[in-house]
């Protein structure tokens, strides 16, 4: 009885210590956020004083602030990237599984070199192989182009490497044989049968791609230089470059705001899946 | 079909009949899946000929070969309903949504499935997906149902119970059966004919009466039938036209008709393996000597372990009621010449060379 007290008491403890550990660090991942839209709330000459916890009364005029500034055309910038992430986000996984289900489920001469060769594609970084590229589109006259950014997502090797693994552990081969024999032929076995069994991946992947593409700054600052076509990096990247005077604290907050915003929605609507994605292979259906 | 000379399976010459339930039976890597991989069109076939319905199908896609399949592991679609797993061949064939529903519902009706018909694979029992796997298989009339290894996911249990259903199924559709097993009692209590292989060869074929009761060589004595022929060293002595097998001391005339066989293949004296079936031998008052290591009591027969001339057997004793201990005793034990069989050193049995 008093051992039963005992053990019952050291759990309560337990308990405690580990959820308050998770609280804190739960805060501290939040803080961040709160801070950001804190000082989106406030008008510039607020924040150059005395700060406070409380919120201010200027978000909407930031926002419009934000949404009108002469030499930044943020709505333009969100559209680009918007439009950048998405579509080489659903390439990048539709042809990475692709890719993975061909290489998992034919047998072939060469087969374990595509994947080697593919896997060697990965270890190299994309800073490296950034001057071939940019040359290229220089040669084709393909800078300021958004589908210059786009079309090289459709090779996606750590997609690949992911959604292979994927398939190794959650399709078995005897559902595309059973497809085979019931008559569909192998591309629409895989649209129809083997993408649906994949679902849980592309959704993990795409959020992935979706917001590397998003934060991605490198390629896109060496290929984007006319105004029209830049992306969000790009221009918060020219807005810590402005000029100190006519800096306005409070429109820049908002917009590091409106940046991050999609990211968030994203996961808000998508976390399950990420958590199933995660978490699948290791239990059997 | 025929089809012959392949690595997995070496020479497989076998003409199927129309409505005919064909079992291939063997140990596992014995090539019968590999056999009915290559009739579905899933497993290439290095040389040799594949015909089916007069058409030679190799190098036919295994969509346009008429054919479906029933997996081991049941490879349901996961994400589709019970129903849509039925229908998705007949989709993809481009069949009118009324003709597909009425087919769907027909075939669901024969497995009594119709009431899983919007469930997910993932709600089913093994027992119901495997029914769902044989409806999209039926769903579809095709003129050969190939059945890899069904019922082996299943409990022993309802393997039973799934097995009476196919034979059932059987009669209610009319097409030819090809079936995969490698459990003996299924093989026996489903085909028409049974077909036994072993390292990619074919060993017997036959109904199953026949592989039972006149197995070809060792192998085929030994795999078909539970439990296991029993075999011992002896010896063949022909008299004139009688045949007499010598064991342990022990003379036993062969039956006329066996006796005719074995002569009609000029059969001479010689060493032999013996085989008799454990319910073919009995406890007399002379025989081999035999001493019972263990006694199983099933039922209403009891199985007797023991040693005779240095090997284990078993041997089969009706329960009169009497309640005889035979555990520890020495017995003697003899059979009769009708139920003995004879191979010689190679394996083979000498009655049908």
């Amino acid at each position: 009885m008093n051992q039963n007290k005992k053990a019952e008491f050291k759990l309560l403890i337990m308990r405690t210590l580990s959820y308050a550990c998770l609280i804190f660090l739960s805060l501290l991942c939040l803080f961040f956020f709160y801070l950001m839209i804190l000082n989106a709330s406030h008008s510039n000459a607020e924040l150059q004083g005395k700060w406070t916890f409380a919120f201010g009364t200027h978000f909407i005029e930031n926002l419009i602030n934000a949404w009108n500034d002469a030499s930044i055309n943020i709505p333009r910038g969100l559209f680009n990237s918007f439009f950048i992430a998405v579509i080489s986000a659903l390439l990048n996984t539709y042809f990475a599984a692709l890719t993975a289900y061909g290489i998992y489920a034919y047998d072939f001469k060469l087969k374990k070199i595509a994947n080697a060769f593919i896997l060697a594609v990965m270890m190299i970084p994309s800073q490296v192989s950034a001057v071939g590229f940019i040359q290229l589109a220089y040669r084709f006259n393909l800078t300021n182009n958004l589908w210059m950014l786009i079309l090289p997502s459709i090779a996606g090797p750590a997609t690949y490497f992911y959604m292979h693994q994927y398939l190794e552990a959650s399709l078995p081969l005897e559902i595309v044989e059973a497809a085979r024999i019931d008559g569909s032929n192998e591309f629409v076995t895989f649209n129809r049968i083997v993408l649906p069994v994949m679902k849980p991946a592309l959704a993990v992947q795409m959020i992935f791609a979706f917001i590397a593409s998003w934060n991605n700054y490198f390629t896109p600052s060496l290929l984007l230089t006319k105004a029209e076509y830049k992306t969000v990096p790009i221009m918060i990247a020219q807005l810590r470059s402005a000029d100190y005077s006519k800096f306005d604290l409070g429109k820049m907050y908002m917009f590091i705001l409106l940046a991050i915003l999609p990211v968030m929605i994203v996961y808000v609507f998508l976390s399950k899946s990420i958590i199933k994605g995660v978490t699948s292979g290791s239990v059997k259906g | 079909m025929t089809k012959e000379g392949i690595v997995a399976v070496q020479d497989f010459n076998l003409d199927i009949k129309d409505k005919e339930f064909i079992v291939l039976v063997g140990p596992s890597g014995c090539g019968k899946s590999t056999t009915l991989r290559m009739v579905a069109g899933l497993e290439g076939i290095t040389s040799g000929k594949l015909y089916i319905d007069g058409v030679l199908v190799n190098n036919i896609e295994p969509k346009d070969r008429d054919i479906a399949m029933v997996f081991q592991n049941y490879a349901l679609y996961p994400h589709m309903s019970v129903y849509d797993n039925m229908a998705y061949s007949l989709k993809i064939k481009k069949l009118p949504n009324d003709e597909i529903d009425r087919k769907v519902r027909e075939a669901a009706e024969i497995l009594d499935i119709t009431r899983y018909l919007d469930r997910k694979p993932k709600a089913l029992s093994g027992g119901q997906r495997q029914r769902v796997a044989i409806g999209r298989a039926i769903v579809r009339n095709p003129k050969v149902l190939l059945m890899d290894e069904p019922l082996s996911n299943l409990d022993a249990k309802l393997r039973n119970q799934m097995r009476a259903e196919i034979i059932k199924l059987r009669q209610r559709i009319s097409t030819t059966f090809i079936y995969v097993t490698h459990d003996q009692t299924e093989a026996m209590a489903l085909g028409d004919r049974i077909v036994v292989m072993k390292d990619g060869y074919i060993q017997q074929i036959g109904t199953p009466q026949e592989v039972f009761d006149h197995p070809k060589n060792l192998f085929v004595a030994g795999f078909i039938g539970t439990p296991t022929m029993n075999t011992f060293d002896a010896k063949l002595i022909k008299d004139n036209d009688k045949y007499f097998v010598e064991a342990g001391g022990h003379t036993v005339e062969l039956s006329a008709e066996k006796s005719k066989r074995l002569s009609d293949n000029d059969v001479k004296s010689q060493d032999i393996t013996l085989g008799v079936r454990p319910d073919h031998m009995q406890i007399a008052d002379n025989g081999i000597d035999g001493k019972v290591d263990v006694s199983e009591l099933m039922g209403t027969s009891s199985h007797l372990h023991m040693t005779a001339m240095g090997k284990d057997c078993i041997v089969i004793v009706p329960n009169s009621g009497q309640n005889i201990d035979y555990m520890g005793k020495d017995v003697k034990l003899t059979f009769s010449g009708n139920t003995a069989h004879v191979f010689d050193e190679e394996g083979n049995n000498l009655e049908f060379k």
